[in-house]
């Protein structure tokens, strides 16, 4: 036999398993046999019992009221039974118009999420804080509580993410003053000629690069491999070193 | 000729962005009888409707808004970090859909209709804006009253609450024989 593999999570409480019972045993919710529904249900929590340690209390509440009235149906029905009979009937028809109830909204349920999902895709732009600004002046101030807090952050965080595009990357390149030095060297040695200094910056672009392209001027003067001339109208020119080589 | 207060009208509802505008306010702001500017935003609404536009003309709690068409997201999605989209579990939805066709409402009445108990998923609603305490009952202990609020009329595209989905009513019988397929 196939082990009966269902768990109570995937139901959202008591009335959700009974439709689901009706469901698949085909019994007709407006015409129910109660008592073919009674008996599924109390089969189902106490197969639970044994695999499943907490069964939440919903379930255990209806079960009882499932067994109060399976119970008073035993009853031998006195003369004065009207009472039971009554009781009977109206247990009966309480459990099934609660399941009518409830069978409603999980069927709306369905509809609204399709609204719902719909309207996830679809995406609107913060109003213009700035033209607002005159509108804002004139809320109040009020009692407020965390809630409203993490509302406002959330809002605030979304609007920085929209206005943060992911296009946007920072990327270091970075260079090593030595591999910079080599650089100079062949750029140098290639064309042997002298440099204007402002030519030999204006191509770069970062910051980063600039301080380690000075840097490895500097360090190469300094091993002699370049010389630095400055002419009368302040203009830096660089040229080969007297010990023109390969630096260390 | 075009009534050249219809492009004022689409220019005004740009700048409110996702806070939407109501008829009233836009009547104040040009100066023209509501009636008539329903009119126009009426026809703003076809136009946007077309499948030539990226955006649409909405009404959700009253409140004029463009958004963008369902299907833009995932454009946008290459170039922007969005977040996830949200996403409502099935019991926030049985609740949210009880108290919108019930409100106001106490807890204990949803309780009774969900059979479950829901104090926690009140709380976690009403902070995500989607509910929020309208009142007490007259009844013994004053038990508060829920009602959806206008964020959830605009979660579920809805201009008011008269635009909810019909509840099902098998009652009637007819609908029985489609119930359960």
């Amino acid at each position: 036999m196939v082990r009966f593999q269902v768990d109570l999570d995937q139901f959202e409480g008591p009335l959700d398993l009974m439709l689901h019972l009706i469901k698949e045993k085909k019994l007709d919710l407006f015409n129910l046999e109660v008592d073919v529904l009674i008996d599924q249900y109390i089969d189902f929590i106490h197969g639970l019992e044994t695999t499943q340690l907490e069964i939440a209390s919903e379930y255990l509440v209806e079960l009882a009221t499932l067994i109060e009235y399976k119970s008073k149906k035993c009853l031998p029905v006195s003369d004065l039974g009207l009472d039971v009979a009554d009781y009977e009937k109206d247990t009966k028809d309480e459990l099934v118009r609660r399941l009518i109830e409830y069978q409603k909204f999980k069927d709306i349920t369905q509809k609204l999420q399709v609204r719902f999902e719909e309207r996830q895709l679809q995406m609107d732009k913060p109003s213009d804080s700035l033209y607002l600004n005159e509108i804002d002046d004139q809320y109040h101030y009020y009692e407020s509580d965390v809630y409203e807090l993490i509302k406002a952050m959330e809002k605030c965080i979304a609007r920085f993410h929209l206005s943060h595009p992911s296009q946007v990357q920072f990327t270091k390149n970075e260079i090593s003053l030595e591999d910079r030095m080599d650089q100079l060297y062949h750029m140098i040695s290639a064309d042997q000629m002298l440099y204007d200094f402002e030519d030999f910056i204006k191509d770069i672009g970062s910051l980063n690069l600039f301080i380690v392209s000075f840097l490895a001027i500097l360090e190469l003067v300094r091993q002699g491999i370049l010389g630095i001339e400055s002419v009368s109208d302040q203009k830096i020119t660089l040229k080969l070193g007297e010990k023109y080589g390969k630096p260390e | 000729m075009e009534n050249p207060n219809k492009s004022i009208l689409e220019g005004i509802i740009f700048v409110f962005g996702e806070d939407g505008i109501t008829l009233e306010q836009l009547s104040i702001a040009i100066d023209y009888p509501a009636d008539l500017i329903k009119i126009l935003l009426d026809e703003l609404i076809t136009h946007y409707k077309h499948d030539d536009r990226g955006m649409e003309l909405v009404v959700f709690s009253d409140k004029y808004k463009f958004i963008t068409k369902p299907y833009i997201r995932s454009y946008i999605e290459r170039i922007l970090t969005l977040s996830k989209t949200r996403s409502l579990s099935q019991s926030a939805l049985e609740t949210l859909a009880i108290i919108a066709y019930k409100q106001p409402i106490t807890r204990i009445e949803i309780e009774e209709i969900r059979g479950v108990g829901c104090e926690l998923m009140l709380k976690k609603l009403a902070a995500m804006d989607l509910i929020t305490e309208t009142g007490r009952a007259e009844t013994v202990g004053k038990p508060i009253l829920y009602s959806v609020t206008e964020s959830f009329l605009d979660l579920f595209k809805l201009m008011s609450l008269d635009e909810l989905p019909h509840l099902p009513n098998y009652e009637d019988s007819t609908e029985e024989s489609q119930l359960f397929e």
